[in-house]
């Protein structure tokens, strides 16, 4: 291959120009990966448009010197700088440019020396730097590059083919450094960018300019899982996790995708990332010296790294317990259903104890659930006049503190959850909580057990017989008859909003007519319908 | 020569109440896929929240540029020698950023302040307002600068947000993100916590929500030195607020805005916000 040793201001303006272009192609991939930190819009779109007007001022400069180019380019960038991102960028080109001062082209000495006076002045330019962002990856690719010359390399697209390996390198690793790239499964979008331009203008440097028009840059895939908070305790049990396994192949013509599929069954969480001179891998395996063995066929291995997750798994689990709470007072609640379940678990409940009507929870099935979640202050919604009693018992069986607010039914139990304020203490939430519950009306239908007659109705078995905030007011012949009466007796011009939680043995058909017939009836009130599950009860409505 | 006050179009200060206090403000921006506004001045808060509702793609915001920033600082120091520069949160946009890096390129003689408010909306115009006050009444630029920096603490937003959507695709959910995932429709309150969105609580009608927004006020009863009330989309509900809140403070003192388009591209529509300015401990 030729050797590039010097790059003089026109070829820093082409390299840069279908960098720009290049980067283009990938700025709607890089906006999704938006997360953090000062989000500003779209990070990709923002570092297009930044150097669009980089690159527009780069052909007004007074000369063909690098010097004059880098700083045109400063200029340029300056001007059009958009979003946190695209400031970030024109500091970048500042530097640049402050680093070609006066060369009529420069060497790769001269280069690094450049970079280095980017990342620095990068960082000056922000307030309070964060590392895991496209500051950490500029940094990363200077500091590659210096080491590069050490090296006493003199072909700039040699260092700039290390320096690209390195941004990759860096924005894989935007998310150990930065947890809310973890939580999202995203490397840094503002990385990215940086990485897609030295790559762009790599490849323009080694002649890909005919690649570049078919292909698209390829975005860095994290190398850290997803993982999804857990509410329970989790690794009670001794899992085997294998080992984390990670190495870079650098070898000819690879083809990652081939490497993925032959990957595929000798482990979990396979990242297989790369071109055809070098790819990444990441896997979890039991067997990592049949991964390894394999990948030696490929080509040369770098950075093999092989960890034990066992031990990972322990800061894993010391991890998890400082992300969870944002405030100290956690909610459970006792339901039975799976959609309920599901109902309380999307609003925030810590915990489930299942129970319910004829299942009611022992006090120790309570106590457990208080000492699984993370908070040392623990509200308890019984949801069931008949757990009330218990869930006060809990208090005496544990050195938390413990509340209980006394709510009767589903409905009384989802308003107290809803009402939790978070910037309310652990007292005054309880009180919060309990004065909601006069916010709501609870309609219960079930099915009469035996034949009876009780406030004044005859009721037959197996009638179907509806609940009025826990008192028997109604009999009819079909549930929506039961449900019909109860609604005439409640002064629904208060009403705003009616959740029917629909159970087990009702048809979603059915539950669909009940729910348009009351819309019918009521038309300013908002209905919704919910899948509960509950056993026993064919309806519960919650009348807000 | 008196000190000038520059803020962003974030902290909702429009038009008359901008010229009667003698505010500069600088916008951020909003796009339409291509299409670039100036917030409220290329488009006003009434076409974003119609073309916000009706449009397959959501728009995205981006903070003033420092060179936006350098020609106002520019301008002012033709007739001033301090500025003082009171911006929206800088957890929340860049625009701090960009202030700070425009004093930097700013080659004037003009001594320069830049104080983030660690809020936004009218909590952050509060401060404006009351940094206005105590400009008039002669207090130096230091002095002013460091009332401003304290008074957000005192400056509290309580929002309704009926839905969060947007928030949560702009990326500036915080920790309200809790509120995600509900199975029920719910509509969120939530506040400005240091420096960030956070959750306060849940209802599930406006009507509740303009219970808890009035009831929040009333615990400050007493105690308020500035009030505004807010809307995007639904200035009828923030009538019947402001009427309900006539019975304890001053109807005429309660001052009204409309989020701005930036704000508006996360709160989304039929969204409130009452921002409560804490009287100072004496």
């Amino acid at each position: 291959m030729n050797k590039t040793s010097t790059i003089a201001g026109q070829a820093l303006r082409d390299m840069f120009s279908a960098a720009t272009t290049w980067l283009e192609k990938s700025s709607a991939d890089i906006d999704a990966l938006n997360v953090f930190p000062v989000p500003d819009g779209d990070t990709g779109t923002n570092m297009m448009l930044t150097m669009r007007s980089t690159m527009e001022e780069a052909y007004r400069a007074p000369d063909n010197s690098a010097s004059g180019v880098a700083r045109a380019m400063a200029k340029g960038a300056l001007m059009g700088a958009r979003g946190n991102s695209g400031v970030i960028l024109s500091q970048i080109w500042r530097g640049m440019a402050q680093g070609l001062d006066g060369k009529e082209s420069f060497n790769t000495a001269e280069m690094a020396e450049a970079l280095k006076k980017s990342a620095e002045v990068a960082y000056k330019g922000v307030s309070n730097p964060v590392e895991g962002t496209m500051l950490t990856v500029m940094k990363d690719a200077a500091k590659e590059a210096q080491a590069q010359v050490e090296k006493g390399e003199e072909d700039i697209i040699a260092l700039l083919e290390a320096v690209v390996t390195a941004a990759g390198d860096s924005v894989a690793r935007t998310p150990r450094l930065l947890k809310v790239l973890k939580d999202a499964g995203v490397v840094d979008a503002g990385g990215q960018g940086i990485y897609t331009i030295l790559e762009g203008a790599l490849r323009f440097l080694k002649g890909e300019t005919e690649l570049m028009r078919l292909r698209k840059p390829q975005i860095i895939v994290s190398d850290l899982p997803l993982t999804v908070p857990l509410p329970q305790a989790i690794g009670v049990d001794e899992i085997p996790f294998g080992y984390c396994t990670e190495f870079l192949i650098k070898g000819e013509k690879m083809d990652s995708e081939v490497i993925r599929k032959r990957m595929e069954k000798k482990g979990e969480s396979l990242i297989v990332v790369g071109d055809e001179s070098a790819v990444r891998i990441h896997i979890h395996t039991l067997d990592p010296g049949t991964v390894v063995q394999f990948a030696t066929k490929l080509g040369t291995l770098h950075q093999v790294s092989i960890r034990n997750m066992d031990e990972q798994h322990q800061d894993f689990l010391e991890m998890q317990k400082e992300r969870m709470p944002t405030t100290d007072t956690a909610v459970i609640v006792v339901a039975s259903g799976d959609g309920l379940i599901d109902v309380f678990g999307s609003l925030g409940a810590a915990a489930v104890i299942p129970g319910g009507q004829t299942m009611n929870p022992s006090t120790k099935d309570i106590l457990q659930a208080v000492q699984s979640v993370p908070s040392e202050n623990v509200i308890i919604l019984p949801n069931n006049k008949n757990i009330i009693l218990t869930a006060g018992q809990v208090q005496s069986l544990t050195e938390k503190k413990i509340k209980v607010v006394p709510t009767k039914t589903i409905p009384q139990g989802v308003v107290a959850l809803l009402a939790f304020d978070y910037e309310a203490d652990f007292k005054a939430n309880a009180e919060i909580m309990e004065k909601a519950l006069s916010s709501v009306k609870t309609i219960e239908v079930t099915k009469s057990v035996r034949a009876t007659r009780i406030n004044g109705l005859q009721i037959k078995r197996r009638q179907p017989i509806g609940l009025l905030d826990d008192e028997l007011i109604a009999a009819g012949d079909t549930d929506m008859d039961v449900i019909n009466k109860i609604l005439a007796k409640i002064n629904m011009k208060q009403a705003e909003v009616v959740t029917i939680y629909y159970g087990a043995e009702v048809e979603v058909e059915e539950a669909e007519q009940i729910s348009a017939s009351i819309t019918d009836k009521y038309p300013k009130v908002q209905v919704e319908l919910i899948k509960g599950n509950q056993p026993h009860y064919s309806y519960i409505l919650s009348i807000e | 020569m008196a000190i000038r006050i520059v803020t962003d179009t974030l902290a909702d200060i429009t038009g008359d109440l901008a010229a009667q206090l003698g505010v500069t403000v600088v916008p951020l921006y909003v796009r339409f896929g291509e299409e670039v506004y100036r917030d409220r001045v290329d488009i006003t808060s009434e076409d974003f929240y119609r073309r916000l509702v009706n449009e397959p793609k959501l728009p995205s915001t981006t903070q003033p540029t420092p060179n936006d920033f350098a020609e106002v600082y520019k301008k002012l120091s033709q007739e001033t020698d301090e500025i003082l520069v009171i911006v929206v949160s800088s957890k929340l946009s860049g625009t701090f950023q960009s202030a700070t890096q425009a004093k930097d390129y700013f080659k004037g003689k003009a001594r320069i302040e830049i104080v983030d408010s660690l809020t936004v909306a009218m909590a952050e115009g509060l401060i404006v307002v009351a940094a206005a006050k105590a400009v008039k009444e002669g207090a130096s630029l230091e002095k002013v600068a460091e009332m401003a920096r304290k008074a957000s603490s005192r400056s509290h937003l309580i929002a309704y947000f009926d839905t969060l959507k947007y928030l949560a695709k702009g990326g500036r959910i915080g920790k309200a993100k809790e509120f995600l995932g509900s199975m029920l429709s719910v509509k969120q309150i939530l506040t400005v916590k240091d420096g960030e969105m956070a959750p306060l609580t849940r209802v599930r009608s406006m009507r509740a929500g303009l219970d808890y927004l009035y009831s929040v006020v009333a615990s400050h009863q007493n105690n308020i030195e500035g009030l505004a009330v807010e809307h995007t989309t639904n200035p009828e509900d923030a009538d019947v607020l402001v009427e309900r809140l006539g019975a304890i403070y001053p109807k005429a003192r309660i001052l009204r805005s409309i989020i701005s388009p930036v704000i508006g591209t996360y709160s989304g529509p039929n969204a409130m916000a009452v921002t409560i300015l804490e009287a100072e401990k004496k």
